[in-house]
């Protein structure tokens, strides 16, 4: 719970004050979190494409968004990402839980996470690589950026960074 | 009806309120028929007309209508879900229904065969779910937007056809800058 709290506090100092996820177990507390959360809007949503739109919404009404969600809802998403995100300049927060990472027990996991990085350097998306709680510091500053350079940007949040977080 | 003729006949209406219009044909009727700031018109991302006007709704106090067809609400149709269990009052949903993909040919979809997108929003959990006519739409779309208590869903059965049209010569930037301004999000233009 530490862990999730201290990523949800340093969203909220960056500004973020709009998430909507697609659950995973890793982002389970965070969800906790956010829904007893009177200050900022949260939302499950069924899917991240669709995610994708509710955030882009979001942006335009002055709002700065999160999509919380597995590393494979990146695969559900690339045409959104490019094609509205991206194609409109939209500053928006993945909060990635990073599947298949070392730590992971489901091996089936392990696909997506060998493209994941590949994928988001292929669409020029900024990545923050959490793999200690101290990279958690640098979230407030990168969120800043996403706004600065009008773009998505990427927390990714390795699996063993996580998976003791109870 | 067609979709130039029912966009038309809108126009009053869609004047006064924030507008996410689908890409493709749709916005670009839009467009020549009487371009607004207030009007978003998405250059890419089919499907997502209903969720950008959905977020848009969560966002600020503006009513907002999402001008989706019927072969984007299919590619999306887990948007029904979200807007019946999360839509406030401010949102508006018009599906163009025209059985067809109007953008790449006139092929048929399948509310042109047995799917009802009226009963599927009705059970994706949509309140306030309206199924007209063409002609009938002004109406009941005004009916909608001056309900201050409940989203709707209105679902516009029109026949299929389009008419010869240009690409939106507006580059996204500026789509998006001049939007952002009539809802207040920038200060700097």
């Amino acid at each position: 719970m530490k862990i999730s709290k201290k990523i949800v506090d340093n969203l909220k100092k960056g500004g973020v004050d709009f998430y909507v996820s697609v659950p995973c177990k890793l982002l389970a507390n965070m969800i906790d979190i956010l829904e007893k959360d009177k200050d900022i809007y949260y939302s499950a949503v069924p899917r991240e494409e669709e995610g994708m739109g509710i955030c882009a919404g979001a942006y335009l009404g002055d709002k700065f968004p999160c999509i919380m969600m597995q590393n494979t809802g990146i695969g559900n998403s690339v045409n959104a990402i490019v094609s509205l995100l991206q194609l409109y300049q939209m500053p928006v927060i993945f909060l990635i839980s990073y599947r298949g990472t070392p730590g992971e027990p489901v091996g089936a996991q392990g696909g997506m996470a060998k493209v994941t990085e590949d994928i988001l350097q292929t669409l020029r998306i900024p990545m923050l690589h959490c793999s200690s709680v101290k990279d958690i510091d640098k979230i407030p500053t990168f969120s800043n950026h996403a706004k600065v350079v009008e773009s998505p940007v990427a927390i990714l949040c390795d699996f063993n960074l996580m998976k003791d977080d109870r | 009806m067609n979709r130039f003729e029912l966009l038309n006949n809108l126009q009053n209406i869609l004047n006064d309120n924030l507008v996410i219009c689908n890409i493709g044909l749709p916005s670009q009727e839009l467009y020549k028929i009487n371009d607004q700031s207030n009007f978003f018109y998405m250059l890419g991302s089919m499907g997502l007309s209903s969720s950008i006007g959905l977020g848009l709704s969560l966002s600020q106090t503006k009513q907002v209508i999402s001008i989706d067809g019927d072969g984007s609400v299919l590619m999306n149709m887990n948007t029904l879900a979200t807007i019946g269990n999360r839509a406030p009052s401010n949102y508006t949903l018009l599906i163009i229904d025209n059985g067809s993909y109007g953008s790449t040919g006139d092929q048929r979809t399948f509310t042109d065969e047995k799917t009802s997108l009226k009963d599927v929003a009705i059970g994706a959990g949509c309140k306030k779910v309206i199924e007209c006519s063409g002609e009938e739409t002004a109406n009941e779309l005004s009916k909608a937007i001056d309900d201050k208590n409940n989203s709707y869903v209105i679902i516009s059965k029109i026949n299929s056809g389009n008419v010869k049209i240009d690409p939106i010569p507006l580059n996204p930037i500026t789509i998006r800058d001049r939007f952002r301004k009539f809802i207040g999000s920038v200060k700097y233009l």
